[in-house]
C-alpha cells in the first residue's frame, strides 16, 4: 500500500488531458494504493506543500507549454523547492507530460525540468513519460485502437511507480498516421473559428 | 535601427539603455497564467484573450529585430513570471501544423520574426540545467521561427547588467 499524490498541472478546470491521464493512471496503479489529487491553479504554496505530507509518491501530470512547464505549475514548484524537503524528504517524484504536437519526444525538456526540480529540492526522481498528440486521448479508451501504444507505455510506467523503480524517460504517441492527426487538427481549428463567428482568413490576422 | 524587445525578471531602471534601440517590456508583478483556452488562436487571433497589458508581448514581437529574455535559470528553463508572459504569447504563431526537420510544429503568422537571445543568471547553476537551457532555446527558436538564437549564462545579475551596458 502506497500513498500517491497526483498533481494536475493543467490550468484547465475541466476536460484536460492531464485529468484524463490521472484517472487512467490511478486505475492502472490499482486499488491497493491510496490516492489524493491537487490542482495547480489558484492553489497557494502552503496548500500545495501540505498535499505532500505523508505521501510516498507524487506524480506530476501536465501539458507541455512552450517546450516547458506551464507557468501555473512552474510557480508552485519554484516557490516550494526550498521547503519540500522539510515536509517530505522521502517522496519519489514521477511525471507525465502531454503535448499538442504529434511526437511524444518533444516533452523531453519539460520532463528534464521536473528532474532538475527534484535535484534542486533534494528529493528522489523516478521517471518521466512523454505523450504526444494529447488532444487525441478521448478518441478511444486508453489501450484500445489508436491509443493501444499509449496504453502499453502507461502500463509500464504505472508498474514502475508501484515498484518505486527509477528509470529512463519513456516517450509515446498514438499508433495513428501523423498526416491524419494534422488534418484533423486543422479541421478543428477551422470549426472553432466558425463557432466564434470568425472566418478562416481571420485566423491569419496580423497585428 | 535595430529594435530589441526585452522581457526580464530583474530591475533594469538603473541602466541607461538607448530608448530608440530597446523596448523594455514591463509585465505585472504576478502575471496571470494562461488558462489553456486557445482563444489567442480562435477568438482574438494573434493575442491572448485576457484583458491586461501582459497580453501585449505577442503583438510587439513581430515589430522588433530581436527579443532578449533576461531570466533566472529555473530548473533549466525560465522563471515563472517570464514564462507566464511567453505562455500567453503563443498567438504569435498560427494554430496550423507544418513539418520542421521531420517534426511537427506550427506555421508562422508573421514573415518577419525576431532573433532570440536568452541571458540567464543564477548563483550556482548546475551544469545539467545549463544543458537543458541550451536545448530549450533551440526548441523555442524552432517554434517561434527565429533564424538566429543564442544563450549566455551569468553568475550574478551584476555580471549580466555589466554585459548589457556594453
Ligand atoms: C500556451 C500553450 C503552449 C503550448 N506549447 C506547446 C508546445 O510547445 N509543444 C506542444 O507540442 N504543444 C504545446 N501546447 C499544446 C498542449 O500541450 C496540448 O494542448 C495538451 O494536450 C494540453 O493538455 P491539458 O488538456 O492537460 O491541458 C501548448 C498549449 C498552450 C495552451
Amino acid at each position: 500500500m502506497m500513498k500517491i499524490l497526483c498533481i494536475n498541472g493543467s490550468p484547465k478546470s475541466k476536460n484536460s488531458s492531464s485529468e484524463l491521464l490521472i484517472n487512467e493512471l490511478c486505475k492502472m496503479l490499482g486499488i491497493n494504493n491510496e490516492y489524493t489529487t491537487t490542482k495547480t491553479m489558484g492553489v497557494t504554496k502552503q496548500e500545495f506543500l501540505e498535499k505532500f505530507e505523508g505521501v510516498d509518491v507524487a506524480v506530476v501530470v501536465f501539458p507541455l507549454y512552450v517546450d516547458g512547464i506551464p507557468s501555473n505549475l512552474l510557480r508552485l514548484l519554484y516557490e516550494s523547492k526550498d521547503e519540500l524537503k522539510n515536509i517530505n524528504s522521502d517522496v519519489v517524484i514521477y511525471a507525465i507530460s502531454n503535448n499538442g504536437f504529434f511526437e511524444g519526444k518533444q516533452n523531453a525538456l519539460a520532463l528534464d525540468m521536473i528532474k532538475h526540480f527534484c535535484e534542486a529540492a533534494g528529493v528522489k526522481w523516478g521517471q518521466g513519460l512523454g505523450i504526444g498528440a494529447g488532444g487525441m486521448l478521448t478518441v478511444a479508451p486508453i489501450g484500445a485502437g489508436p491509443l493501444k501504444s499509449i496504453g502499453a507505455d502507461l502500463k509500464t510506467f504505472s508498474a514502475n511507480i508501484n515498484e518505486s523503480i527509477s528509470s529512463d524517460n519513456l516517450f509515446t504517441q498514438p499508433n495513428f498516421p501523423k498526416l491524419l492527426y494534422k488534418l484533423g487538427g486543422h479541421a478543428n481549428w477551422k470549426k472553432s473559428a466558425k463557432e466564434n463567428g470568425l472566418k478562416i482568413k481571420d485566423l491569419y490576422e496580423r497585428r | 535601427m535595430v529594435k530589441t524587445l526585452v522581457l526580464q525578471d530583474i530591475n533594469l531602471s538603473g541602466l541607461d539603455l538607448d530608448k530608440d534601440k530597446y523596448i523594455i517590456f514591463k509585465q505585472s508583478q504576478s502575471v496571470k497564467p494562461c488558462v489553456g483556452c486557445f482563444g489567442c488562436w480562435v477568438k482574438t487571433p494573434g493575442k491572448c484573450v485576457i484583458k491586461d497589458s501582459d497580453s501585449d508581448f505577442a503583438v510587439k514581437m513581430p515589430h522588433v529585430e530581436e527579443v532578449i529574455i533576461i531570466s533566472e535559470l529555473v530548473f533549466g528553463g525560465l522563471s515563472p513570471n517570464v514564462k507566464a508572459v511567453l505562455d500567453r504569447s503563443i498567438g504569435f504563431i498560427l494554430p496550423f501544423f507544418c513539418k520542421v526537420n521531420g517534426e511537427m510544429h506550427h506555421k508562422q503568422r508573421y514573415d518577419k520574426r525576431p532573433n532570440l537571445k536568452y541571458m540567464l543568471y543564477g548563483e550556482k547553476m548546475p551544469e545539467a540545467e545549463k544543458v537543458t537551457a541550451q536545448k530549450l532555446i533551440k526548441a523555442n527558436a524552432t517554434n517561434l521561427g527565429a533564424d538566429k538564437f543564442s544563450v549566455e549564462f551569468y553568475n550574478s545579475t551584476a555580471e549580466l547588467l555589466e554585459d548589457l551596458k556594453q
